[in-house]
């Protein structure tokens, strides 16, 4: 609508706008393309081609052995597993304790629930730092140092608030008049939240599930506190030891980086079109 | 009826609360107990060493450097994305060919992790062949060689720009489902009325953003304060803790030097700023939603 009444207002002049604009964005993509370029180019040179300041040159022919060196690495594998243990399960729980938390939140509120959900949702602003002692003493008393349980559990509570809120939100979106009907029909709370509530959620939890892995996946601060052992490492400590261990190795850094972000890249490419919706109902709308 | 709630009730909201309760908010308590303590962090006995530790903190030199480079980290890093995402989104919303290629490549730095992102930036800054000397370098026409990140003057200002390139793709999606429910009719209306296109901006869209604001913000704020991570990848705080922020000094008390007690008054004060933050947002939150209900 809007186009056909500017064409018909439109002056026979040339209106400049669109092409600015159009060059204004390029400009921009290729400065937000740069960094990224940097990291492409660097996995397919030599380390000593990047130390002779080739990095930011158009290869002439590519370098794969950055990525032999990472993909038949036992380490690497290690790590990769770590993360995926870590990840799962802690993305998993922390949805499933916000789907029960936002569900009684907006279909069974009680009173003082408002004052509660308050209090969940603003352990979403805290800094990590804050509870970072005690947790590990907490953990140190129970020799789970060292291990992923630490890091599971501590992304489990810590996604809780995000969870809850969302979840909320999203629920508050379905009919009363779905709960109530279900319950007469003698479905229990249960079964309406399972097969009533849920099924309509489906774009909440996909953004939920895009979030929480990619927050879980690509998390530095939590292994790095609660895992001392190489055997425990997870992906991210993995590719910062690997600057320690050969002070130079700015390839093989690259190719880890690259294959690093496969994983998170993967699950935002398959929730996108459920990320977008789902942001616009839950959270702006909400 | 209600019985059966007040069952499902307490099934249902058992698992998170307890969850919560034990690794959330004990431990928040607990920071504040460990503050009057000279806990070492692997010694299972300490001392209650009464106020001490804050005492230590009104003439720790450190801890007030660390104190300004939080605000100034915490200012910029909220602001620098929701501009720019505000930008981007409002060009990318004017209907350009190719809306959807753009809203990929500024999102795609969203994906990576601040490790990857620290890698790649500190490649940039790099002195001998990184892309910023290499560019200035091919401008002007002398060789640049200038140490970024090893320079006090610029580190923290470097790592915000990196930090800023992130997570701008984060508000410009937000922003960009903003605009999408302002209805078109209402900027059909502006065009017939001749307004400039900043006026329509300033005066209708920016105001009708609002909502997305306040998510755009929150997130913000959310994401600054976990800032930790490429802090601790470009500088580590340094150099001579000039990109050193609360958070970095408490680890570095903390796990380098082992004071586990003062990093808990570290973290006690952390915690009432971001209580301070948090409810000068929610005093925000309410006008919002009461001009938008």
């Amino acid at each position: 609508m809007a186009e056909a009444v500017s064409r018909e207002a439109a002056t026979p002049e040339f209106n400049p706008w669109p092409a600015a604009i159009l060059v204004s964005l390029m400009c921009l993509a290729v400065l937000f393309l740069a960094p990224t370029i940097g990291v492409i180019l660097s996995s397919v040179k030599t380390t000593r081609d990047i130390a002779f300041g080739e990095l930011w040159a158009i290869p002439d022919s590519l370098y794969l052995g950055n990525f032999a060196e990472v993909v038949f690495n036992p380490a690497v594998h290690r790590y990769m597993i770590n993360t995926l243990l870590v990840t799962a399960p802690a993305t998993a729980a922390s949805i499933a304790l916000g789907v029960f938390a936002g569900y009684v939140f907006s279909k069974l509120p009680f009173r003082g629930s408002d004052i509660l959900f308050l209090v969940i949702v603003s352990g979403m602003f805290f800094p990590p730092q804050v509870i970072l002692i005690p947790l590990f003493r907490l953990f140190n008393t129970f020799g789970m140092i060292d291990t992923l349980w630490p890091i599971i559990i501590v992304h489990t509570a810590l996604g809780i608030p995000i969870c809850t809120l969302l979840m909320r939100n999203f629920f508050s979106t379905v009919p009363n008049a779905l709960r109530e009907a279900a319950i007469l029909e003698g479905a229990n709370e249960w079964q309406v939240l399972v097969r009533v509530a849920l099924p309509l959620s489906l774009p909440a939890i996909a953004v939920l599930a895009t979030l929480q892995f990619t927050w879980i996946w690509n998390d530095f601060l939590w292994p790095l506190i609660f895992t001392n052992s190489d055997e425990k490492r997870t992906i991210m400590i993995g590719i910062v030891n690997l600057k320690g261990q050969y002070s130079v190795a700015w390839g093989v850094q690259g190719a880890l980086s690259l294959i690093a972000s496969i994983p998170t890249l993967a699950v935002f490419l398959f929730f996108q079109r459920y990320f977008i919706k789902g942001m616009t109902m839950g959270a702006v709308k909400g | 009826m209600e019985k059966s709630n007040r069952f499902w009730r307490a099934i249902l909201l058992a698992g998170p609360l307890a969850v919560f309760s034990v690794f959330v908010i004990w431990p928040l308590l607990s920071s504040f107990y460990y503050s009057f303590t000279n806990w070492n962090g692997f010694n299972p006995e300490y001392d209650f060493i009464g106020f001490s530790n804050y005492t230590k903190i009104v003439t720790d030199k450190l801890f007030l450097n660390a104190a300004i480079n939080t605000v100034i980290w915490m200012v910029a890093a909220i602001l620098l994305p929701t501009l720019l995402g505000l930008a981007l989104a409002l060009l990318i919303d004017s209907r350009v060919p190719g809306g959807t290629i753009f809203k990929s490549i500024f999102y795609l730095p969203i994906c990576l992790s601040a490790v990857v992102v620290g890698q790649i930036w500190v490649w940039i800054y790099q002195q001998d062949w990184g892309l910023l000397n290499t560019v200035i370098s091919l401008v002007t026409g002398e060789t640049m060689r200038f140490p970024w990140l090893a320079k006090p003057d610029t580190a923290l200002g470097s790592v915000i720009v990196a930090w800023s390139w992130q997570q701008t793709g984060l508000s410009m999606v937000i922003f960009l489902a903003g605009l999408t429910s302002i209805p078109e009719e209402l900027l059909e209306v502006c065009e017939i009325e001749g307004t400039s296109t900043w006026q329509k901006i300033r005066l209708v869209v920016i105001p009708l953003l609002a909502p997305a604001t306040v998510v755009v913000v929150a997130l913000s704020v959310i994401n600054s304060l976990k800032g930790f991570d490429i802090l601790y990848i470009m500088t580590g705080g340094g150099p001579f803790h000039s990109s050193d922020t609360l958070a970095m000094h408490m680890y570095n008390e903390s796990f380098r030097k082992y004071l586990m007690g003062y990093g808990s008054a570290i973290s006690v004060v952390l915690f009432l700023v971001t209580l301070t933050v948090i409810r000068i947002y929610f005093r925000q939150l309410r006008k919002v939603d009461e001009i938008h209900g």
